[in-house]
């Protein structure tokens, strides 16, 4: 199985990212490490159970499907049982992971047949001839939005809004913003260039803000962030 | 003085701090001297702080355990290989 442009490439891990690792490597981490590749059985299952949960968590993030989640971890788990060889450890076992399962999630979203998907440039910035910005008023969906939305609610419909942008959209902003790879680990991740992402990111997070105004307007929504 | 659309394509710079200073400085004197720009900024990085508090809830954080037969599945899947 080939990865793309990947950062299950240790190498492509930037000092920022490493520094988000602890220093000193897990005794627990390298013994379960060795024990892989010893073929033990039971440190597969241990594998599997300590670190499924964040595979699973970072596969429903990414995919928008329950079902594709689910594929998604099997295939992760058998390419970390099979690249477990290969890695070096020069980053921690649950960064390499965390790599693994999001290549895996975009290879998923590269291969899956692309549906027709709604643009997003009635949400962008608008400039007349002199450029100037000019005020975009869209429809705006505040059917959904009570006069009270509690914090969970807001949560969730925030998650809905960002899933329904465009998966090259919706995959820049959860790589940049939510994960937090930095403009050229995510641009590696994708095999774009850094203004190419820019661009991209620029364009997500000003759609997602033309979704939100309704939300944002609500008076001390942000009180709570 | 930076036009709105100038400005513009240099947001994602300008918000991350990745500008060099002359160019951090035009675009901090547009966003001072430009309304609409200042209140674009505003409600885009709102969204942003939107969308990280939305994945930051205790229930989409790493579930405590993965369903069994996923983990028995992904077992299977190693051994039939």
């Amino acid at each position: 199985m080939t990865l793309a442009p990947s950062i299950a490439d240790e190498s492509d891990l930037s000092d920022e990212s490493r520094t988000r690792q602890p220093k000193n490597r897990n005794d627990t981490e390298s013994s379960l490490i060795n024990s892989l590749r010893e073929g033990d059985d039971r440190a597969y299952e241990s594998l599997v159970r300590i670190y499924g949960p964040q595979v699973l968590s970072v596969a429903r993030r990414y995919l928008r499907s329950e079902a594709d989640a689910a594929d998604c971890f099997q295939e992760t788990f058998l390419a970390i049982f099979q690249g477990i060889e290969k890695f070096e450890q020069r980053s921690s076992l649950r960064h390499w992971i965390r790599g693994v399962t999001i290549n895996h999630c975009l290879m998923r979203i590269r291969k899956s047949q692309r549906l027709r998907e709604n643009s997003i440039d009635h949400m962008l910035p608008v400039f007349d001839e002199r450029g100037s910005r000019v005020e975009i008023a869209g429809p705006r969906d505040i059917t959904a939005i009570g006069d009270s939305l509690d914090k969970q609610q807001r949560r969730n419909l925030v998650r809905e809004h960002i899933n329904k942008l465009p998966q090259d959209f919706r995959v820049v902003l959860l790589l940049r913003d939510i994960d937090g790879y930095t403009t050229w680990e995510a641009a590696t991740i994708l095999g774009i260039s850094t203004s190419a992402l820019k661009t991209r990111l620029h364009r997500a997070r000003s759609a997602l803000k033309f979704r939100l105004e309704p939300i944002m307007e609500q008076t001390n929504f942000h009180a709570d962030l | 003085m930076l036009t709105c659309k100038e400005f513009d394509a240099f947001m994602v710079d300008y918000l991350d701090g990745g500008l060099p200073v002359w160019q951090k400085f035009m675009c901090w004197m547009h966003v001072k001297m430009c309304r609409e720009c200042a209140y674009f900024v505003q409600q885009y990085r709102r969204a942003v702080a939107l969308g990280q508090d939305a994945f930051d809830t205790p229930d989409d954080a790493v579930p405590d355990s993965v369903p069994e037969e996923l983990v028995k599945a992904a077992l299977a899947h190693r051994k039939a290989r």
